[in-house]
């Protein structure tokens, strides 16, 4: 039931154009994630759905009833918040009671349903502890207990785990993804952190200046991003500008800088037509012929070495050898770098160059 | 800490690393304990001569002064001539590509932007020691990434000496010559990134600096080439060599990365895949075992087909990636606690 969808919305403060013709429609039970730089637009995007801000143009539908008018408290959404927003003066169990109270369940649920949710997020033994006795992590998980205890069958999430330490937001990620499939809930996930959204979504809908760029499975994502910004945004790559010397159903053979001769898939270019190739950094590989490469840095990551290298094309390429292997590179060492020709997506080049298409902010 | 070194102090909030930055600034005084610049006893010296450059995690630009003026702003430049101080402002705003918007205002910037500028303003004043407060904390995370490895070129470049506090894992592995684990209030461990992730020296350690899979039981045979551990369930499951005297209870971690999946027949743990997440490079998948717990593991992301949520499957490892520990005197759980 809580189907969402937006028609043709838009949205501006003044001049500023925070969002513009956003078309976006979110099945029942799905978890969707709206990631972006900051500035993107993705705040105000759920601001509009939460009925927080009115869109300027275009429609919001929940549940196929058009949202024009009707305030926050009857639109059923739980909402969570980047800055932890329970009550100082009230414990973890009058918390999560908050909105079973304000709906004016039965004597009984008011006491069961919050008992449930804690249990949920595994913080039942804190319930009588107050929110300045309980770490980041705990606060954020009774944020949610509380949002989830209200009955609403969507939930908002504006950046929840941001405002805790990396550690942390890595374990409450597949956390929030557990509770919310084991409810079937409806999530819409704001965040900046295209990892976060590559753990806990169905789908990723990625947006910039206002507008969404793309959206897809993080697999798809991850693996054929049809632009040149999705596939920098989310994971590293490798980006290398080139020239289409033959293009065919097979493959595609770029030549670089240099004048050597790559492999990309297909792509339906032209030859003559310039291009920008993306490879990422664990498709990369060092072999005996293949583009003439200086060792610059090697840098540990735990499981893997990443090491960063010059192309003659003056191209920089990063990639990843197991840690056995750290020994076989040295700074300074020439080597030659390629990958199998399904590892190279083919791009067209943008007119304002590969900096400007890609940048983060 | 040694001459030109860039040392990340790294552990969970509340540990206590902003106080350590604190001390060496000169900004807290310790209870106890002397601090030292190049042999010298600077515990009693006061922040402004000890030449050390705190950088904070709001970046406090002056917002009614230029990006140039900013960084011109130093004590030590002001004494510099008019063409040296031309020129140097040119190199340091060409060194972090504001060379553009030397005459905009702290507000017109981005917080990448202005967190550049921030850290030029502080290495223009030549400290001998810099010290970096969570000082990517604030950006992006994409940015973030990009930005780590400028940030330690820069300070390489420069051949300044760093202490850059962080709660960040994979930001203090990436860019620290050496990582200090810091918690409640107590270093834990000194060393390289990689002697930090593949010699632990607590459970805490092992899981928070990459995660870890854990497995307890009680010591029941060790030798020099490694040690056994065998649960109530009867598991035995193998370790490197370790101190641990036979018969003692005892905790063996080995990282995620580290895990494999293997197939049922030849594993000593048996279970099923209750979730996989698919994570760009890697998949994350995790098996729940009969008895014993939830294991999980990384796998390549091209060999994510090979399995599906539901399927029977053995867990495992090299014998030589696993290490033991005594078992924590507080339980596991609160060893492992994060905030």
């Amino acid at each position: 039931m809580p189907l969402v969808e937006m028609k043709g919305v838009s949205k501006r403060f003044g001049k500023v154009v925070a969002s513009s013709g956003i078309d976006l429609r979110i099945e029942d039970g799905e978890y969707v994630t709206i990631l972006g730089p900051s500035g993107c637009g993705k705040t105000t995007l759920i601001r509009m759905i939460a009925g927080i801000l009115e869109p300027s143009e275009g429609k919001v539908l929940i549940g196929g009833r058009d949202m024009d008018g009707v305030p926050i408290e009857e639109r059923d959404i739980g909402y969570v918040f980047q800055n932890i927003a329970l009550f100082p003066h009230l414990n973890m169990l009058e918390n999560v009671s908050y909105g079973p109270i304000v709906k004016d369940v039965s004597e009984e649920e008011r006491v069961s349903v919050p008992r449930r949710y804690l249990e949920l997020v595994n913080l039942l033994d804190r319930m009588s502890m107050f929110p300045s006795a309980l770490s980041g992590g705990e606060q954020q998980k009774v944020a949610l207990a509380r949002a989830l205890a209200s009955g609403a069958r969507l939930l908002l999430l504006d950046e929840p785990l941001s405002a805790l330490d990396a550690r942390v937001r890595m374990d409450l990620r597949y956390e929030l993804r557990r509770i919310t499939k084991d409810l079937g809930l409806t999530v819409l996930h704001v965040t900046h952190d295209q990892e976060e959204a590559m753990t806990v979504s169905d789908r990723i809908v990625l947006m910039r200046n206002g507008r969404i760029m793309e959206s897809g499975s993080p697999e798809q994502m991850y693996r054929a991003p049809k632009e040149l910004f999705t596939a920098n945004f989310i994971g590293e790559t490798n980006l290398l500008d080139g020239v289409v010397v033959v293009s065919g159903d097979d493959r595609t053979l770029v030549e670089v800088r240099d004048g050597s001769v790559v492999e990309a898939q297909p792509s339906g270019f032209e030859p003559g037509d310039a291009v920008v190739l993306s490879v990422r950094p664990e498709r990369v590989h060092a072999l005996n012929e293949g583009l003439k490469a200086v060792v610059r840095s090697m840098s540990f990551m735990g499981t893997y070495i990443r090491v960063t290298a010059e192309a003659d094309s003056e191209d920089i390429l990063e990639f990843d050898i197991p840690v056995p292997r750290g020994g076989d590179f040295n700074v300074g060492d020439n080597i030659h770098l390629g990958w199998s020709m399904g590892s190279a997506l083919v791009y067209q080049r943008p007119p304002g160059g590969i900096a400007e298409a890609v940048k983060l902010e | 800490m040694n001459d030109q070194e860039y040392l990340c102090l790294l552990g969970p909030t509340g540990a206590g690393k902003t106080t350590a930055l604190r001390v060496i600034a000169g900004l807290t005084a310790p209870d106890e304990g002397t601090v030292h610049f190049d042999q010298r006893d600077v515990t009693s010296v006061e922040p402004e001569h000890r030449n050390a450059v705190l950088l904070s995690q709001t970046y406090s630009l002056f917002p009614t002064m230029t990006v140039a003026e900013n960084i011109m702003f130093g004590p030590d430049i002001r004494n510099v001539s008019d063409r040296d101080k031309e020129q140097m402002l040119v190199s340091l705003l060409d060194l972090v590509r504001l060379t553009g918007r030397a005459g905009s205002y702290p507000r017109e910037l981005s917080g990448g932007m202005q967190q550049r500028c921030a850290l030029v303003r502080a290495i223009a004043t030549s400290p001998d020691v810099l010290l970096l407060d969570e000082p990517l904390r604030a950006l992006d995370a994409r940015l973030r990434i990009d930005l780590r490895r400028e940030l330690k070129s820069l300070a390489k470049t420069l051949g300044l000496t760093v202490v850059h506090v962080t709660h960040d894992q994979d930001e203090a592995l990436v860019m620290a010559d050496r990582i200090a684990i810091i918690r409640d209030g107590r270093i834990v461990q000194v060393g390289t990134p990689s002697q930090v992730f593949n010699e632990p020296a607590s459970p805490f350690v092992a899981n928070f600096v990459g995660q870890s899979n854990f497995f307890t039981g009680t010591v029941v045979s060790s030798g020099p080439d490694g040690s056994e551990v065998e649960d109530d369930t009867g598991h035995r499951m193998k370790s490197r060599p370790t101190d641990v005297p036979v018969g003692e209870k005892a905790v063996l971690a080995v990282k995620v990365g580290h895990t494999r999946l293997l197939k049922l027949e030849a594993a000593k743990l048996q279970g099923r895949i209750e979730r996989m997440l698919f994570e760009g490079r890697v998949v994350h998948v995790d098996v729940d075992v009969d008895g014993v717990g939830r294991f999980s593991a990384k796998i390549p992301a091209s060999h994510g087909g090979r399995y599906q949520v539901g399927n029977e499957i053995g867990v495992g490892w090299n014998r030589n990636k696993a290490k033991l520990f005594p078992y924590p005197e507080g339980g596991l759980e609160n060893e492992l606690r994060v905030d």
